[in-house]
């Protein structure tokens, strides 16, 4: 169980980030977190993953307080962030530099296999697509057998056709050990795709405005009815969380600001 | 325009514009050969006067009757071995320094603003001091060249380290390398092209101290061929001696720098399109 108990970052330059979040997210199970920019979505991730620590609040994993990188804890980012000096082998392997060869390069090699990736692995990290680079990326993380992976828009720097595929690729690992995933995106779509619950974060400074239950079982048709209302849903909350003139507690008076601004 | 075309299609890289093997090497050639031909003639025909800048014939025949003397390779080893160890040690205190300075912070405000003001003497006024210290032999041709190349390889190591991209870092800070994990597997990898043109430039500087010291005084070596050469007037010695230095120098620089190509395989940089 991964626990975030009224957690706040401000930083040196003053600018609070995120104040009084909290959230439980269950073994297993599936969040996205959306946002306009600037609400602390990447922020919320890197206290998670312990690269910079909370100003108040705590984070627990299985009831033990996170206070730096955790073993359990694994991260995507955004961009692949390959070494370069390393092959794709290498980089997948990173992590597991203390076992044993044999065992290493055996779970290298199921590793990239899992990416279908397997023809790749002498490759330079510079010869791949940036798909195939994000693959590598979540293969390197997924190694490691996170308890929880979280993911900095993942996805946001592809095209449609492959971030559709990697969505699919992503949903595929998970069944395997089934880790918490902790999804930020900008991509109302890709949040439902993946989500069994989406959380909408607001800015000014960040803090969860709503949480909305996608409650669809999958695997989940992009075109199905049910598919078209939880986005829906999601948008509005979106457009409500962008309104500065109303707060969370009435947040049933429709904002000016449309949805079309909330990016 | 289509009929006229054709032929340039099937015509061979070689013709537009890449030029074969051979030719570049053969080019860079081109000038110094050139000015060797026209000055032995010059002084063939007696329009120069050889005796202060000897023709090319004369230098060759002196490089091979120092040859043959046993005497040119003599004092090529003793310099060789002279830059090799000076460079060994520059080269390790160099690294080491950097890598601690660069990784921990409270060292670096500690060390680097003495190094940098150390660094702003010019090395050979360190020579009598050298020559008190640790005599007038080997260790001080050897500790000046050392500090020679220190200084380029430190501050090499220094700014690559510190300008290796925050994301990078962070993918070690996840994997929870240790402070050494951290600069043997990220910060040290991610550094290596600008340690590698660092330990060119240090090399370079070897070399050059190498001479400042056996100018200064030394019984054997090419820079004692230069100072003989001078003081009993024989310019082609001299001249014999740049040359071996030059030969030298370009040959240890290749060799260096082919050591590094294959550790630099992966970078992905305009630079780096053979």
């Amino acid at each position: 169980m991964l626990v975030l108990d009224h957690v706040a970052k401000t930083y040196a330059n003053g600018v609070r980030a995120l104040d009084g979040v909290s959230l439980e997210v269950a073994p297993g199970e599936i969040v996205a977190v959306v946002g306009g920019s600037g609400c602390g979505k990447s922020t919320m991730l890197r206290l998670i993953c312990g690269l910079d620590q909370p100003s108040r609040g705590r984070i627990l994993l299985d009831g033990t307080p996170i206070s730096g990188p955790h073993a359990k804890i694994g991260i995507v980012f955004q961009e692949p962030r390959l070494l370069p000096w390393l092959t794709v082998a290498g980089n997948v392997g990173f992590g597991l530099s203390d076992r044993p060869g044999a065992q290493r390069r055996h779970r290298v090699a199921a590793a990239l296999d899992r990416v279908g990736l397997s023809e790749k692995a002498q490759a330079w990290p510079r010869e791949l697509s940036g798909g195939q680079a994000q693959r590598v990326a979540l293969a390197r993380a997924l190694i490691m057998r996170p308890e929880v992976l979280l993911l900095d828009e993942p996805f946001s720097a592809l095209d449609a056709f492959t971030r559709i595929d990697l969505q699919d690729h992503l949903l595929d690992l998970w069944t395997d050990l089934k880790p918490t995933l902790v999804v930020v995106t900008h991509d109302v779509d890709e949040s439902i795709v993946l989500a069994d619950r989406v959380m909408i974060m607001c800015p000014h400074p960040g803090r969860i405005f709503a949480e909305i239950d996608a409650g669809l079982p999958r695997p989940r048709d992009r075109q199905s009815a049910a598919f078209d209302f939880a986005k829906r849903r999601v948008l509005a909350a979106l457009d409500r969380s962008l309104d500065r003139v109303v707060t969370t507690d009435d947040g049933e008076t429709k904002s000016a600001a449309g949805a079309a601004l909330w990016w | 325009m289509t009929v006229s075309a054709e032929p340039n299609i099937s015509e061979p890289a070689a013709s537009r514009g890449r030029l074969p093997r051979w030719v570049r090497p053969a080019l860079g050639l081109a000038v110094p050969l050139a000015a060797a031909v026209g000055w032995e003639a010059a002084v063939r025909t007696g329009l120069g006067d050889g005796r202060l800048v000897p023709p090319p014939s004369v230098i060759l025949a002196t490089l091979a009757e120092l040859t043959r003397s046993g005497d040119l390779g003599r004092h090529a080893i003793a310099t060789v071995m002279r830059v090799a160890s000076g460079f060994a040690l520059g080269v390790v205190a160099g690294t080491l320094l950097g890598a601690v300075t660069a990784y921990w912070r409270v060292a670096r405000h500690l060390i680097d603003p003495t190094l940098q003001a150390l660094r702003a003497i010019p090395s050979i006024a360190w020579v009598p001091l050298f020559i008190l210290w640790f005599g007038i032999f080997e260790a001080s041709k050897v500790i000046l060249i050392a500090v020679g190349v220190f200084f380029p390889v430190y501050l090499g190591v220094l700014g690559a380290i510190l300008s290796v991209d925050r994301k990078i870092v962070e993918v070690g800070r996840v994997f929870r390398l240790s402070g050494p994990a951290m600069v043997r597997r990220i910060l040290l990898p991610a550094a290596l092209p600008t340690y590698v043109v660092s330990l060119r430039a240090g090399l370079g500087l070897g070399w050059m101290f190498v001479v400042a010291a056996e100018i200064m005084g030394a019984s054997e070596g090419l820079g004692y061929l230069l100072v003989d050469g001078q003081q009993l007037g024989k310019p082609a010695q001299i001249v014999a001696a740049i040359i071996a230095f030059a030969v030298l120098g370009k040959l240890s620089d290749s060799v260096l720098a082919m050591a590094a190509a294959p550790l630099l395989r992966w970078e992905d940089a305009f630079g780096a399109r053979r």
